[in-house]
C-alpha cells in the first residue's frame, strides 16, 4: 500500500506550509493600517464627485458645476454632465478611480453599495449620503443640506423659496377641482407602482389626485387591485421602450375609467424619478395638466 | 518514492510561483496604471503618495482576501469531493451559502446594518451559515451514524428552501434594500474592514493546517467508506470532523465575500487532473491554485469594463468553466474514485 508507506513528513507537510506562511507573513507585513486622515470639514469643497443623477442635477442647479470633477454614467442631464469624468454607475463605482481623482467630497445615494462608502471613508474621503426623499418637503430639505455642504446656502434657499411659491400656487389652483384617482406606474413585470412612502406620491397628491396605491406597503401591485380600484388616470414612466407596451396592455381593460376617458400617459423616467426641487415642480405642473385636462 | 517527492516539490514551487505572479499582476493592474518597474519604487520610497495608498489600501486588501477566500473554497471543495466521492459536490451544495445569504437578507431588510455597522452583515451571514450547518448535521445523524447520502440530500434541500426564502424576501422588500441584497449575493472581494480580512486569512490557513491531519483518512476514503473502515480509519469521527471543517471554511468565506461560485467546484477537479488524487499534494495544490485563480479572476473583473466592475462570480464562472471543459476534452479525467 502506497498510502501508508513512511513518508518524509518534513518534505510533504511542512515545506508547503512554510512557503505559505512565508507568503502570508510578507503580505501581513505589507498590509498597512487604513489612512485615518483627519477629515477636514472644509466649508467650501473644491473637488466634488456625485454618485447619483439627481445630485448631479442639483449641483448644476446651484451653479457649482466647475467643482464637480466626476459623476456616474447615468448622469446625462443636463447634457454637459455627460462630458464629466465617469467613475461607474449609481450602484457600482470604481474606488480606485475615485481615490485617484482626490475628491474632498463624495455625494452618495442610498443606491451606493454600503461597503463602497465604508471603504472610501477608510481612505480618508468625506462621504455624505442622500437617501431617496420621502416626500417633497424632504426633497427640499436635502437640497438645502447640499447647498450648505458646498457653501451655496443662500442660492439654495432662494431656489427653494421660489419653488415653494409655485407649489402653493398649484395647490390653490387644484383645491376645488374634482380629485381623480391616479395610478403612477414605475415598473412592469412585476407591476411596480408609486406608494405613499416615497416622494413620487407627492406628484399625485400635490396635483390634486388620489393615489390608489398610497396604502400599499411594497411597490409590487396586482392588476386585479388596479381593476377594482378603477383609476381615472394612469401615468406610466418610460422604462426604456416598455412604456408603450404597457399602455397597450392597459387599453385591453375596457372597464377602466382611464381607458374610457383615454387618460393613459407616458412620462420620461429620468425626469420623474431623479428630480431636483425645480424639476419636481416642472413635472408637477405637467401632471396637473394631465390630471385635469378635459376628456378627449 | 523519491522521484515522486521531487515531482511534488516541483509542483508546489510552480504553484507558489503562479500565486506570486498573479499577485504581482493584480497589484499593478487597475484603472490607475502603475507599471511593474514603478511598483518597487513606490513600495519602498513612495509612502504618502497616491500610488502608495492605491497599492496598499485598495489593491492589496483585495489580493489578500482573494487568497484567503479562494484557498478556503478550493480546499473545502477538495475535502467534500473526497469525502462524498462525488464529483458534483462543492462547498455550496450543502446549503451553507443559502443559509448565509438568508442571514444577510434578514439583516438588510430589517436595516440592522444601518442602525449598527456594515460589519454586522458578515456576522449575520456567519450565523445563518452556522445554523444551516447544525441543521444539516443533526438531521443527517441517524442512531449516531452520519449518513453521507442523507447529508448530501438534506443539504441540497435546505439549499433550495433557503433560495426560495431569499426570493420571497426579495419580492416583498423595498427597492433600495433589493440592491443591497443583490450586491451581496453577487459576491465581491471588496471589504472595508481590515480585521475581517485578517480573520479570513487566519481561518483559511488554520483550515489548511488542520486538513493535513486528515490526509491519510481522505486517501483511504478514496477506496470507499467500508474499505476505509477496514484500513483502520475511524470513519465516523473523520466524517464529522471533515464536514465541520469544510462547512466552517465555507461559512466564513461566504459571510465575508458573498457567494463566489465555481472556485470550489472547478479548481479541485482541475488540479486533480495534474497532480493526481493523493491528498498529500492535492490539499496544498488546490489551496494555492484556488487562491491564484480567484486573485486572477478578480483582477480581470476589475479591468474588463473599467470604470465599472464585473461581479467576480461572472469571471470565475465563464473562465473556470470554459478552461475546464477544454482541459477535460484533452485529458482523461480522474474523478473522486480510482
Amino acid at each position: 500500500m502506497i498510502l501508508y508507506r513512511k513518508v518524509p513528513f518534513l518534505t510533504f507537510v511542512l515545506s508547503p506550509l512554510i512557503i505559505v506562511t512565508f507568503y502570508l507573513v510578507s503580505l501581513l507585513f505589507l498590509l498597512s493600517e487604513p489612512i485615518n486622515a483627519e477629515m477636514e470639514l472644509s466649508k467650501n469643497p473644491q473637488r466634488i464627485i456625485s454618485l447619483g443623477p439627481s445630485i448631479t442635477k442639483a449641483i448644476y442647479l446651484l451653479g457649482i458645476q466647475d467643482k464637480l470633477i466626476a459623476n456616474t454614467v447615468y448622469c446625462i442631464n443636463p447634457p454637459p454632465a455627460k462630458e464629466k469624468e465617469k467613475i461607474g454607475t449609481a450602484t457600482d463605482v470604481n474606488i480606485e478611480k475615485i481615490f485617484n481623482l482626490k475628491p474632498d467630497l463624495v455625494l452618495a445615494t442610498s443606491l451606493t453599495n454600503p461597503k463602497t462608502k465604508e471603504k472610501l471613508k477608510n481612505l480618508g474621503i468625506r462621504v455624505v449620503t442622500f437617501p431617496v426623499p420621502k416626500n417633497f418637503n424632504d426633497l427640499c430639505k436635502q437640497f438645502l443640506e447640499l447647498g450648505k455642504l458646498v457653501g451655496k446656502e443662500k442660492e439654495a434657499e432662494k431656489i427653494i423659496n421660489n419653488v415653494e411659491k409655485r407649489v402653493t400656487y398649484i395647490k390653490k389652483k387644484v383645491e376645488n377641482l374634482y380629485k381623480p384617482k391616479v395610478l403612477l406606474q414605475i415598473g412592469a413585470d412585476p407591476l411596480f407602482v408609486a406608494t405613499g412612502s416615497y416622494f413620487l406620491n407627492d406628484y399625485i397628491e400635490l396635483a390634486g389626485g388620489i393615489n390608489i396605491a398610497k396604502e400599499s406597503k411594497e411597490g409590487i401591485y396586482s392588476r386585479e387591485q388596479v381593476l377594482s380600484a378603477n383609476p381615472d388616470v394612469i401615468i406610466i414612466t418610460t422604462m426604456g421602450i416598455l412604456g408603450e407596451e404597457e399602455k397597450k396592455t392597459w387599453e385591453k381593460y375596457k372597464t377602466l375609467n382611464a381607458v374610457k376617458k383615454n387618460k393613459i400617459y407616458i412620462i420620461d423616467s429620468d425626469k420623474i424619478s431623479s428630480p431636483t426641487p425645480v424639476s419636481f415642480v416642472d413635472t408637477l405642473e405637467e401632471i396637473v395638466n394631465l390630471l385635469h385636462s378635459k376628456e378627449k | 518514492m523519491k522521484r515522486k517527492s521531487i515531482y511534488w516539490i516541483y509542483w508546489i514551487l510552480a504553484l507558489c510561483g503562479l500565486l506570486l505572479a498573479t499577485s504581482l499582476f493584480s497589484l499593478c493592474t487597475g484603472s490607475v496604471g502603475i507599471p511593474l518597474k514603478k511598483i518597487l519604487e513606490v513600495i519602498f520610497t513612495g509612502k504618502g503618495t497616491t500610488e502608495y495608498s492605491i497599492i496598499f489600501n485598495v489593491r492589496l486588501p483585495r489580493i489578500i482576501l482573494g487568497f484567503a477566500i479562494g484557498g478556503a473554497l478550493a480546499l473545502s471543495g477538495v475535502i467534500l469531493q473526497g469525502m462524498f466521492r462525488n464529483p458534483l459536490v462543492e462547498p455550496y451544495t450543502l446549503g451553507i451559502s443559502g443559509g448565509a445569504a438568508l442571514g444577510v437578507c434578514l439583516n438588510i431588510i430589517f436595516r440592522l446594518y444601518q442602525t449598527f455597522t456594515v460589519s454586522t452583515l458578515p456576522l449575520f451571514g456567519f450565523l445563518g451559515a452556522l445554523l444551516v450547518i447544525l441543521l444539516v448535521y443533526f438531521l443527517s445523524i441517524k442512531k449516531g451514524i452520519l449518513k453521507i447520502t442523507e447529508l448530501l440530500l438534506t443539504g441540497v434541500m435546505i439549499s433550495f428552501i433557503s433560495s426560495s426564502l431569499i426570493m420571497l424576501i426579495m419580492a416583498v422588500s423595498r427597492a433600495e434594500d433589493l440592491h443591497g441584497i443583490i450586491f451581496w449575493i453577487m459576491g465581491s472581494l471588496e471589504e472595508p474592514n481590515l480585521i475581517l480580512i485578517k480573520l479570513a486569512l487566519l481561518i483559511s490557513t488554520i483550515g489548511l493546517i488542520i486538513s493535513y491531519l486528515f490526509w491519510k483518512d481522505l486517501n483511504a476514503f478514496l477506496l470507499g467508506e467500508e474499505e476505509a473502515l477496514h484500513l483502520g480509519i475511524n470513519t465516523e469521527r473523520t466524517k464529522r470532523l471533515l464536514f465541520i471543517l469544510s462547512s466552517f471554511l465555507t461559512g466564513c468565506s461566504v459571510s465575508v465575500a458573498g457567494i463566489i461560485g465555481f472556485v470550489g467546484l472547478v479548481v479541485p477537479h482541475f488540479i486533480r487532473m495534474f497532480v493526481g488524487t493523493d491528498h498529500r499534494i492535492l490539499l496544498i495544490s488546490a489551496f494555492l491554485s484556488g487562491a491564484s485563480f480567484l486573485i486572477f479572476c478578480d483582477t480581470l473583473a476589475r479591468i474588463i469594463i473599467s470604470p465599472l466592475e464585473l461581479p467576480v462570480g461572472v469571471v470565475t464562472g465563464i473562465l473556470g468553466g470554459s478552461i475546464f471543459i477544454y482541459v477535460l476534452s484533452k485529458k482523461q479525467i480522474i474523478l473522486g474514485g480510482k
